[in-house]
């Protein structure tokens, strides 16, 4: 069993912690006025966050847990303020005194800490790595995040599903469509709306499009990353094209606002030419790099997650299918009969990372093909019934899991669990036996979101 | 390798807004002391984010992506607040950002200026303040120029650039 999410919301009667896994959701009840669970971390690593997220958000004490620090609530946070808890109603903070934080390290002879970020060299979101190093070698790595915690999930608490949409589509830049998509699914159900298929196809057009564009992305970054420059020229100009493509079908480059319930009239033609040129640019592109020997010394064997650590963690996305582990939303009906196949890989390093998004950017230009459709099409979605509704989104990153419970029409409890939540525990186990100089290239093959995790 | 050069060849340069470039010829020469002076002649920038959704960086990015090529304008991005002139800052800025936004910006050797991207940092994307977020920038930073947009694209973040560097022209 795959765990997804942990959880809680609060309710009259007390506190409800919701664990969800992929084939069933569980759900305890805790007294209000002294909180406590049992952790289910022994058996899924992936837990450790939530319940530590729970911890600062509601107080939630977390028995038998073998890490207690906080998670979201950084060294200068008030102690004992539980935002979530529906009494706290702040907007304001002021800072307390700084407790330090206590990172994991390894010690011994001549073991040493590298300490990298919370602001990092590049142009690249904040988040930090602890290292312990011996020599060249990493030992050890810990990632800290949450550095931009921005309270979006009390912040969209009050609000219709329509006002607290720009809000939602903003958590992530890199991931917008997923969002708007996932809360789309989540609006339609809730208003117990059918999608007419012309507008799945639209959305699923978009989707791919974003993939595409993340992946280029990445595709120039990992060889730069390895001293090849040449790949992140190529590769960023396709990403700008396809970045140029969203901008003429939504009005963003971005596709903010581009989920709604209704599609525009495409012209197809220009768009198929240009999938046609993609495809080609695709072939080259992987041709020309499968043949760089000094590139693939560096992807390979490089930053290994075994087949097991990658199902005990519960990964997802990008990560999982490339040490095997065939997850993917995208597994369902309508996607096959659009041409999707799933793409993994078996070794699970930067190469086999690498080889996924490769064959995938291929996979996602057949897929828009099939989902282009030139019609106009329009739903009128009705009321929105109060009720707990969740969805599942494939994103670039991997699997996109939120949940939203109405109750008056307005936002009681909005959950979202990017795919960077899960995958981001399991980086540390693909240090050991590497150099810190593989750091960045590990890293970037991952390509897991900051602000898509720090809601 | 041959194959790389003939696609090199056939794809050719496809760096867009020439003009940009005869503009940063005409500040230069207008402002050219005042370059000098103050910017020892190219704009080096540390980019922080106090807490965006990374569209805003990802736009940054861009800006080195062929079609921009930034950098031909002596504006570059450098890797330490010790090594630039301006600190760029996009996103809300969080409740576990705000101090080390302020370390880097102490960081910055004088004189210094502290350029806002992106309608986060001025509170006006749509993210409304909450206990997290110790918005707007304006009141914790002498902010000396602001860049909009939601994200700015890398065109509107050039013409800021460009702009901001013109203000000077009437000091
Ligand atoms: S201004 Fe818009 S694009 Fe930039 S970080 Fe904020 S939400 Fe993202």
């Amino acid at each position: 069993m795959r765990l997804i999410a942990r959880y809680a919301v609060e309710r009259q009667e007390g506190l409800e912690v919701v664990t969800r896994y992929d084939e069933k959701s569980e759900s305890v009840m805790l007294d209000r006025q002294n909180p406590c669970v049992d952790t289910i971390a022994t058996f899924h690593p992936s837990a450790i966050w939530f319940e530590r997220k729970m911890h600062d958000d509601f107080g939630i004490k977390i028995e038998g847990a073998f890490d207690n620090r906080p998670l979201v609530h950084h060294e200068r946070f008030p102690k004992g303020v539980h935002p979530m808890r529906k009494e706290f109603t702040q907007t304001a903070l002021d800072f307390a005194d700084f407790t330090s934080y206590k990172f994991e390290a390894v010690g011994g002879d001549g073991v040493f800490e590298v300490a990298v970020g919370p602001i990092h060299a590049g142009i690249i979101e904040p988040g930090h790595f602890h290292f312990s190093q011996a020599g060249e070698d990493m030992l050890h790595q810990e990632v800290r995040h949450f550095y931009k915690y921005r309270g979006i999930e009390k912040m969209v608490e009050g609000m219709t599903l329509d006002e607290a949409k720009p809000v939602i589509e903003r958590i992530s830049g890199n991931e917008s469509v997923a969002y708007q998509i996932a809360w789309q699914q989540i609006a339609a159900q809730a208003a117990g709306a059918e999608m007419p298929l012309p507008l799945r196809r639209y959305h699923a057009f978009l989707l791919e499009l974003e993939r595409f564009i993340h992946h280029w992305t990445d595709l120039g970054f990992i060889p730069n990353d390895a001293g090849f420059g040449a790949a992140l020229a190529y590769a960023s100009r396709i990403a700008e094209e396809g970045r140029r493509m969203m901008a003429a079908l939504t009005g963003h480059r971005f596709g903010f606002g581009a989920v709604k319930w209704e599609k525009p009239r495409i012209e197809t033609q220009g768009v198929a030419a240009w999938l046609e040129r993609m495809a080609n640019e695709a072939v080259w592109f992987k041709e020309w790099i499968m043949d760089i020997p000094s590139l693939w010394d560096r992807f390979d064997t490089t930053g290994r997650l075994r087949h097991e650590k990658a199902v005990k963690y519960d990964c997802v996305g990008v990560v999982a299918r490339a040490c095997g582990v065939p997850v993917d939303v995208r597994l369902n009906p309508f996607y096959i009969e659009h041409g999707f196949k799933m793409q993994t890989q078996a070794y699970g390093d930067v190469g086999a990372r690498f080889k996924v998004r490769l064959a995938e950017v291929e996979n996602s230009i057949a897929m828009m093909r099939n989902f282009l459709e030139e019609e106009a099409a329009a739903l009128t979605p009705g009321e929105a019934e109060d009720g707990r509704y969740e969805a599942f989104v494939e994103s670039s990153l991997g699997e996109l899991y939120m949940t939203v419970e109405l109750k008056g029409g307005k936002i009681e409890r909005f959950f979202a669990r990017d795919p960077g939540f899960v995958n981001w525990q399991a980086l540390h186990l693909m240090m050991p036996g590497n150099i810190i100089a593989d750091f960045p290239l590990i890293n970037k093959s991952c390509d897991l979101s900051y602000a898509g995790n720090d809601l | 390798m041959l194959r790389f050069w003939q696609k090199r060849a056939l794809t050719g340069v496809v760096t867009e807004h020439r003009e940009f470039e005869d503009e940063i010829a005409q500040i230069r020469s207008v402002l050219k002391d005042e370059v000098k002076k103050r910017f020892a002649g190219s704009l080096a920038i540390r980019m922080v984010d106090s807490g965006s959704c990374n569209a805003c960086e990802a736009e940054c990015n861009a800006l080195s992506n062929p079609f921009y090529d930034l950098e031909r304008l002596g504006i570059r991005f450098v890797a330490s607040p010790r090594h630039a002139d301006v600190m760029l800052l996009s996103g809300v800025m969080t409740f576990n950002m705000f101090h080390h936004v302020m370390d880097a910006w102490e960081q910055i050797p004088e004189p210094k200026w502290c350029i806002t991207l992106g309608d986060c940092s001025v509170m006006q994307a749509p993210f409304t303040k909450s206990f997290a977020i110790k918005g707007p920038v304006g009141e914790h930073l002498p902010v000396a120029w602001h860049i909009p947009g939601c994200p700015p694209s890398p065109e509107v973040i050039m013409r800021g650039l460009l702009d901001f560097l013109r203000s000077f022209e009437q000091k």
